[in-house]
């Protein structure tokens, strides 16, 4: 009897493990996908840039213009609400703004990107250290922007150009470039020891967005160009007008280079 | 059966090995088979070529503009001495510009009338990798809203218009081709048909002009690790590339842009005032591009002065004297112009040295003395 029992137990739990067990058919939910574009554009003290014209007056109090503005912007990286990260293929991972080629303002990258809710966006201001080689970008406007060999090579992470009033009141120019940096001998002249990566990650404040199904997301980064000049370093052309072979220089442009960008509107 | 045996020999430099192509032409003269012409060049030069889509480099195109470009007959002009062709003024060991060791010892040329041009010769080299407009303005652009400002085509156009150049018309020109009964094979092979337009001899022109390349250069061997620079040499590549030095290289280009210029268009601080009419500032209007020229390559300088748009200097000496110390401020100076306000470099007599001696290594004799950028064998 007591066997029975145990058989009879026995039975029924292997009859209901069985039945819990069953597996339901595995159905794909097919993954939907929508597109994501950049606007990118230029302003100073809140207004869209104005080249050419010497209307701006910085932190330091230097009245200046800016003349043009060219720079890479790469590995963006989109972060989901579920904590995931979505990184642009090979072909969409560096893109460059030219202030003097309309068509730069507009990217319209090719990647299917899952849709959905994103919390932020976030990019390398110029290039790293795997991305910065020498005659990676063969033909202009990108090979225009090469950082010469001696100095570290690759390329110009930005080419601000523009010019003050200095002291003297006259027209001065500034050449505000970043990219790789050099440390130098203290005792041999010119004597490179080292270089210095000074690409840096912007982590745009305020760039939630959702990615809808086969529609277009577009972003407009801002470059507040002013914040070079202010935030949190307060720079005076007349102390350093041009940044190139002075790390200490493009050390300072970098810190300011963390504020410099916001998202406008998103559509 | 072959109907005939046409060989035409093209000793193409090929310069990442530094060994000769022989490109032979078989075939019968009376047929249409396009053979594509292929520009060598070392790896770190640009992939994409200006090259329209309508008028292709083959190898007969590129021959029947070679054979143009050294006909003087190409003038229209029966009298021989009224004849004139590109070579006149494009002279190859000159690195196809005039000069100042030729016919016009001021480099300086002046066309069949002896009216002199409005500024001095910008070198027929490289210009397939030359895309933001041509001329010192850049006034031949596919933007110009006149149909026939837009090409190197319409410059070959010009230049026979032109009344400091050839000051003559296309249609003679064509009736003083189309006349000479050699040429119908030519122009067979190269465009399949032996019907003579101007049309079709600005093509081939074109293409003869796109295929010149400055590609070997001591500099560019440099480049492909294959030689050492002197002291000197290297000393004056490291001012050529460094702000804190001269400074040239964000216009002039160096190892990471060997075309030596940006082919941009920029006021480089030579005068204060501006009333020059064939400045950048007269094609686009925009007041920045008062007194702004195409930035010139520096590949062969050595062998293209005068310099400057208007050829105020005849010697490399004097032009790093000027970016040294010569500097002359304007509202319109390019802001890569930063040591405006010292008046330049200020370069020691050592470092000006080195730096004309980097600028040596940018010569290139095979440009010099390629015999496919020469003349051909014979006329028709």
């Amino acid at each position: 009897m007591k066997n029975f029992r145990f058989l009879l137990i026995a039975f029924l739990l292997l009859v209901f493990f069985f039945s819990c067990k069953r597996e339901d058919p595995i159905v794909d939910i097919p993954i939907k996908y929508g597109n994501i574009g950049f606007q990118f554009t230029h302003n100073v003290d809140g207004q869209a840039l104005v080249v050419d014209t010497l209307i701006y007056t910085n932190a330091a109090g230097n009245n200046y213009m800016v003349n043009e503005v060219q720079y890479f912007v790469s590995d963006i990286v989109l972060q989901n609400s579920n904590g995931t990260f979505f990184s642009f293929g090979t072909g969409s991972d560096v893109h460059y703004v030219d202030s003097d080629l309309p068509s730069t303002s507009t990217w319209s990258v090719p990647d299917n990107i899952p849709v959905g809710s994103y919390t932020s966006i976030a990019f390398t201001f110029g290039l790293n250290e795997v991305r910065n080689l020498s005659n990676v970008f063969l033909n202009p406007p990108e090979s225009n922007m090469f950082w010469p060999e001696f100095l570290g090579g690759g390329y110009h992470y930005m080419k601000l150009n523009g010019k003050w009033v200095d002291t003297a009141s006259n027209l001065s120019a500034f050449n505000f470039h970043l990219g790789i940096g050099q440390t130098y001998d203290a005792v041999v002249v010119d004597s490179i020891t080292g270089f210095v990566q000074n690409y840096f990650t912007v982590t745009l404040p305020n760039s939630a967005f959702t990615v809808r199904e086969d529609k277009t997301t577009t972003v407009e980064i801002i470059m507040n160009m002013e914040k070079w000049f202010n935030t949190p370093n307060v720079w005076d052309f007349n102390e350093c007008s041009a940044t190139m072979q002075n790390q200490t220089a493009m050390q300072r442009a970098i810190e300011n280079g963390g504020t410099v960008f916001s998202v406008g509107p998103i559509q | 059966m072959v109907a005939g045996v046409a060989a035409v020999f093209f000793l193409l430099t090929a310069c990442t090995k530094e060994v000769p192509v022989t490109v032979v032409y078989i075939g019968d003269s009376t047929q249409f088979n396009p053979k594509p012409y292929t520009i060598v060049s070392p790896w770190f030069f640009p992939t994409q070529m200006n090259i329209p889509a309508d008028n292709p480099l083959t190898v007969d195109g590129v021959f029947l503009g070679r054979t143009l470009f050294y006909d003087l007959r190409f003038s229209g002009y029966q009298s021989a001495d009224s004849q004139m062709c590109c070579a006149t003024c494009h002279v190859q060991e000159n690195a196809f510009e005039c000069g100042m060791n030729g016919a016009f010892p001021n480099g300086h040329p002046v066309g069949i009338t002896g009216i002199a041009t409005p500024n001095v010769m910008l070198p027929v080299v490289n210009l397939v990798w030359q895309n933001d407009g041509y001329l010192w303005n850049g006034l031949i652009h596919p933007d110009n809203p006149q149909a026939n400002r837009r090409s190197l085509e319409d410059v070959v156009s010009m230049a026979v218009y032109a009344h400091h150049e050839m000051q003559s018309d296309t249609n003679k020109a064509r009736n003083a081709i189309a006349v000479i009964s050699g040429y119908k094979p030519l122009f067979k092979r190269a465009f399949n048909t032996e019907t003579i337009t101007f049309h079709l001899m600005a093509k081939a022109v074109s293409q003869f002009i796109r295929s010149i390349v400055s590609v070997n250069s001591k500099f560019d061997q440099y480049l492909l690790h294959q030689i050492s620079l002197t002291t000197s040499e290297g000393n004056g590549f490291v001012l050529f590339v460094t702000e804190q030095g001269a400074d040239c290289f964000h216009c002039h280009g160096g190892d990471g842009n060997p075309l030596l210029t940006t082919y941009q268009f920029y006021n480089n601080a030579k005068d204060s005032v501006f009333n020059d009419s064939n400045d950048r500032y007269g094609v686009t209007g925009d007041p920045m591009d008062h007194g702004a020229y195409l930035v010139p390559s520096l590949r062969n300088c050595e062998l293209t002065p005068p310099y400057m748009h208007d050829g105020r200097y005849t010697t490399l000496d004097e032009v790093i004297n000027f970016y040294s110390e010569g500097l002359v401020n304007s509202p319109y100076v390019s802001p890569l112009m930063h040591k405006i306000a010292n008046g330049g470099a200020h370069l020691t007599p050592q470092q000006k040295a080195d730096l004309k001696a980097f600028l040596l290594t940018l010569t290139d004799y095979d440009l010099t003395s390629n015999p496919a950028y020469g003349p051909p064998p014979s006329f028709p």
